[in-house]
């Protein structure tokens, strides 16, 4: 039995041949990098600028100690003040999905959000399509306690040597009943390229 | 004298220990004229909080990178890896990396560090 088993059990291994060739298709200079790394490949904004606000604007409110009783927060666009195109809604999204991983607040929908909302809980109202039972009721959205706020400017410099970009990344946490600003902070991130 | 022994914990939780670093430390390769000196872990309002101490031996300005990693009681991740940072030390100087955890799970950490 064992040498039947054994036997089979090498035919198998000669067939599918030693696997040593990795799961792989395609050219060789296409390859998976590591999304964490360092990126410095020019210096305008890049994922590594992205990373690092978010990562350290999250902490920074998270462990702040206002957002106790994980208030409901609603969360804007950031203002691009820059001089280049920077697609500001992916730092909004990263920074409500760390805080939302961190489990310190809950979120209302975010302005750009609010019209596919307004129209779902009216389709259900107002159409009668839907079973009863299992409708929305209108009149039950929570609303939001606080709304969180930034803005990101640069300053360039260049000379014929040099190019140097100055990043800000501000944001705010503004009571909504009171208008008060309970939280800020900012990040700047300088980068120079020389020629 | 039990009273006093939970004092003392309590004391030492909220003044913030200081660890000893290498247990604490992972350097990808040699690390090369940066030390890494002390480290002081506080939780605040629930996360931990990193501050380590580096200087740097050489004169001249050099970079480096570093991220933390967050464990749980188990020593496993609690969040996904953290971005990569890169530092630049003027020659001879000492600064402090502050770090603060994703969320309040985590219980330990590790520096990860390269230098170029």
């Amino acid at each position: 039995m064992f040498v039947r088993f054994s036997i089979i059990a090498a035919i198998a291994l000669l067939a599918s041949g030693c696997a040593s060739n990795p799961p792989t298709l395609g050219s060789k200079n296409t390859s998976y990098g590591d999304t964490k790394a360092v990126e410095t490949i020019t210096n305008e904004f890049s994922s590594t600028d992205l990373q690092i606000i978010a990562e350290s604007m999250t902490r920074s409110l998270a462990q702040s100690g206002i957002l106790r009783g994980r208030p409901v927060v609603q969360v804007y666009d950031v203002k691009n003040k820059t001089s280049e195109y920077i697609d500001t809604r992916e730092i909004t999204t990263t920074i409500k999905t760390q805080l939302m991983k961190s489990g310190t607040a809950r979120f209302s929908s975010d302005n750009t959000d609010m019209q596919s909302q307004v129209d779902q809980i009216k389709l259900q109202n107002q159409s009668g399509l839907y079973k009863k039972a299992t409708v929305s009721k209108i009149g039950n959205m929570i609303a939001a306690k606080y709304r969180l706020e930034g803005s990101i400017s640069s300053i360039v410099k260049r000379s014929s040597e040099y190019k140097d970009v100055f990043y800000k990344f501000s944001l705010q946490l503004i009571d909504v009943e009171s208008g008060l600003a309970e939280w800020m902070d900012e990040k700047e991130i300088r980068k120079t390229t020389e020629h | 004298m039990r009273f006093k022994l939970i004092a003392v914990v309590i004391l030492a939780l909220l003044a913030g220990c200081a660890t000893t670093a290498a247990s604490k430390v992972v350097a990808l390769g040699k690390l090369r004229d940066i030390e890494i000196d002390a480290m002081r872990v506080a939780r605040e309002n629930g996360f931990i909080t990193v501050n380590t101490q580096l200087s740097n031996t050489s004169s001249n300005n050099k970079t480096f990178y570093y991220r933390f990693a967050w464990l749980d009681p188990d020593g496993f991740p609690v969040a996904e890896e953290e971005t990569w940072k890169s530092q630049m030390m003027y020659g001879e100087q000492t600064r402090f990396i502050q770090a603060i955890a994703p969320t309040p799970k985590a219980v330990d950490f590790r520096l990860e560090i390269n230098t170029p």
